[in-house]
């Protein structure tokens, strides 16, 4: 185990001197996609919402696409970390801390996407002093703030050891470390006894704050609108959350190994395995979810179910249902995952992993598009949406800055510290 | 102070001596005339807010029909301050013959943009030839009972006003664009920003002064662009009293506008019509514009 340790600190310890070229190429591309997001992101603040393709028929386009698909990545990612620290699948322990910070930054990513998409973001915070109770939007910008106070707090709290374990060592993340602890700060039995119990608190108090409030509650937003047939149905938050969990436990998986293979690590094969078995369960409970969601509403025979559907399934946007969200996003996994030869390959299971997560994109346009391209009514115009290159370049920009803050984050807190680290910490207080 | 009261005194005595006295007027009428003493004092009591009107109508309704017998009865229901004033719209659709004027009308009226219209004709062929008639739709704001736009806006942009039209405060409204998404009649629209300045001299020189407020020049980033904008019954031209501008001007008086809480407003009689229907009724928003088949 000592050998792990010692390979896992390597790559940090040299940080302070030479950066390896690989971080360095990877930052660099991640501040010039950002550089360029920021510079469309300066043009639709400028010239307003003209920059991109929407419309009054089509209000809401990729923007809203991509803000359901990183909130529900947060949240999957959250239910995954509870699943460690609250049931104690000590299994996936590895990737706790890891997915409660990637929880975090899912959520700034999606609020960065309402944003932009807020006809006037300089009065965005004006969510927050006028409510108006009747409105699921107003009640999750409220579950948002909460939601990402309670994943801080909790996050600290689980490094809060490796924090005054790190206090001692005279690197960068010593220093970080330094700064977010008290000076008397210490480990015993109590605060790790009192430390876990906080993580079970906080946990348990964010299972229903993350299924109910925040990724049931955005399903809500659009399941509550009886004008659009195609989202008004009391499955829809249901299959929300699921495809968060489906969402979050790929993201969880791609980015441990991408990020092992990276840093040189060695990579918890059977672990691997797990995710990605617990993955292809969610995805399968979240097709059959879908499956009854659209045989209801082609049963109903109602004109308005039935454009939707064959606006989604047979017209120029089917692409992105049958080629993203079915085949990439659905059945590639699946094969990937139950393939003997692939089954335990790591390269397959990530290629499946990020398949997956591309594939929740795809689902997240069909909601969000589809529904909006039927008249709303007979003789009304269509809606005719595709997103600008503004649109594009902004989401990447978005999507940049994500990264960023995580690839940084990484470098400064203890994200990756493992049981072992107690051993560690007794070989340094020696 | 004092030239105030000074002042204030010759005005009274002004005024009393330009004044008819009271009693000898009403003795003159075949009517009571302490019973309009009372009332003329009382009246004065309700101006002043120390009388509630509805006590008013109680004290003096058995009297007021002793002395003026069934005709008084209409009236004293009219102004019972029970029943408010209910702004609805009755569109006759075999009259409507869509030409359109009350769709240029109401972008001449409300200055609206490119890609805003308030009030749209959609127009419709039925049936097969030689069997076809044409359909023409005119779609304001319904200004629903219970509008889903209210319903979803998180930051009460967005509200109904005490006489059923539902409005916006454009320097609220954060341009979320859940009000157009949530709108079963697609009444709502969002201000991108576009003018007709490059084909209309002076497009740009005044925006339309919806509830009243004066905006002046229609500028980049200024509201009402980025936030949405809808039909509000001319409200502006209601203050007036005037017609909404698509009623005022349309060509085959397909369009009635007036109170549904006066039972005997034309609106209101033709919305009982066996001719009326709503658009999709199915929903529970309570559509407030009526059409006669």
């Amino acid at each position: 185990m000592s050998t792990v340790v010692k390979e896992t600190k390597h790559p940090n310890d040299k940080a302070k001197g030479a950066l390896p070229t690989l971080f360095k190429w990877w930052i660099g591309i991640l501040l010039v996609l950002f550089a360029v997001g920021a510079y469309f992101i300066m043009e639709r603040l400028w010239l307003g919402l003209t920059t991109t393709n929407l419309s009054s028929v089509t209000p809401w386009g990729a923007w809203i696409a991509f803000y359901i698909f990183f909130v529900g990545l947060s949240a999957g990612s959250f239910l995954l970390s509870t699943m460690i620290f609250v049931f104690g699948m000590k299994r996936y322990e590895k990737v706790g801390k890891m997915a409660l910070f990637i929880a975090i930054i899912c959520m700034i990513v999606a609020l960065t996407f309402v944003l932009m998409d807020l006809g006037r973001p300089e009065r965005a915070l004006s969510a927050l002093v006028h409510w108006n109770v009747t409105s699921i939007l107003a009640w999750e910008m409220r579950f948002y703030v909460i939601y990402i106070t309670l994943l801080t707090v909790e996050l600290y709290v689980a490094m809060r050891e490796d924090f005054v374990r790190l206090a001692a060592h005279d690197s960068l993340k010593g220093k970080v470390a330094r700064l977010l602890t008290f000076k008397d700060s210490t480990i015993n039995d109590y605060t790790r006894k009192r430390d876990h119990r906080w993580m079970k608190i906080l946990g348990t108090i964010g299972i229903p704050l993350a299924i109910l409030g925040v990724h049931g509650g955005t399903g809500a937003i659009f399941a509550v609108v009886s004008a659009r047939p195609a989202w008004n149905s009391g499955i829809f938050p249901i299959i929300f959350v699921v495809s968060a969990m489906v969402s979050g436990t790929a993201l969880l998986l791609a980015i441990y190994v991408i990020r092992c293979k990276a840093l040189k690590q060695p990579i918890d094969e059977q672990m691997v395995v797990g995710l990605a078995k617990l993955m292809i369960a969610f995805l399968f409970i979240d097709l059959l979810l879908q499956f009854y969601d659209y045989l209801v509403a082609l049963y109903s025979l109602a004109d308005s179910h039935l454009l939707s559907l064959q606006t989604m399934m047979r017209s120029a946007y089917s692409w992105s249902f049958w080629g993203i969200q079915i085949f990439l996003g659905a059945v590639v996994p699946i094969f990937l995952v139950y393939w003997k030869k692939t089954a335990k390959n790591m390269n397959a299971l990530l290629v499946a992993a990020v398949f997956v997560v591309i594939g929740i994109i795809g689902v997240r346009f069909n909601i969000v598009v589809p529904s909006q391209i039927v008249p709303i009514m007979e003789g009304m115009p269509a809606g005719d949406y595709y997103p600008t290159y503004n649109e594009w370049f902004v989401s990447i920009g978005i999507m940049a800055m994500g990264l960023l803050i995580f690839t940084i984050a990484d470098r400064l807190l203890p994200l990756d510290q493992e049981m072992d680290g107690s051993e560690m910490g007794d070989q340094n207080a020696r | 102070m004092l030239l105030k009261q000074l002042l204030e005194d010759d005005f009274n005595q002004i005024v009393d001596e330009r004044l008819s006295d009271a009693a000898e007027e009403l003795a003159n009428s075949p009517y009571d005339t302490d019973l309009g003493l009372n009332m003329a004092q009382d009246a004065k009591k309700v101006v002043a807010g120390k009388l509630d009107i509805q006590t008013f109508h109680k004290k003096y309704h058995a009297s007021l029909v002793k002395e003026f017998g069934q005709q008084v009865r209409q009236g004293t229901q009219e102004d019972n301050g029970k029943t408010k004033v209910k702004w609805g719209m009755v569109i006759d659709l075999r009259k409507c013959v869509g030409c359109d004027s009350c769709m240029v009308a109401c972008k001449a009226e409300n200055r609206t943009p490119p890609g805003i219209s308030y009030n749209v004709v959609l127009e419709k062929e039925v049936g097969e030839f030689p069997h076809i008639s044409k359909v023409n739709l005119p779609m304001p704001c319904m200004h629903c009972d219970n509008p889903p736009c209210v319903q979803v806006c998180p930051v009460r942009a967005t509200f109904k006003l005490d006489n059923g039209i539902v409005t916006i405060d454009n320097d609220r409204c954060i341009g979320c664009r859940y009000c157009i998404v949530a709108c079963p009649y697609g009444a709502r629209s969002y201000d991108f920003g576009e003018s007709y300045e490059d084909e209309m001299l002076g497009f740009n020189d005044v925006t339309s002064p919806e509830y009243g407020i004066e905006r002046g020049k229609r500028e980049p980033r200024k509201t009402p662009i980025g936030t949405v904008r809808k039909c509000n019954f001319c409200l502006h031209r209601l203050e007036r009293g005037e017609e909404p501008a698509c009623v005022e001007t349309c060509i085959g008086d397909a369009r009635f506008f007036g109170d549904l809480n006066d039972p005997n407003s034309t609106v209101s009689k033709l919305a009982n019509s066996p001719r009326a229907f709503k658009l999709k009724s199915d929903l529970g928003a309570g559509p407030n514009v009526i059409y006669l088949r």
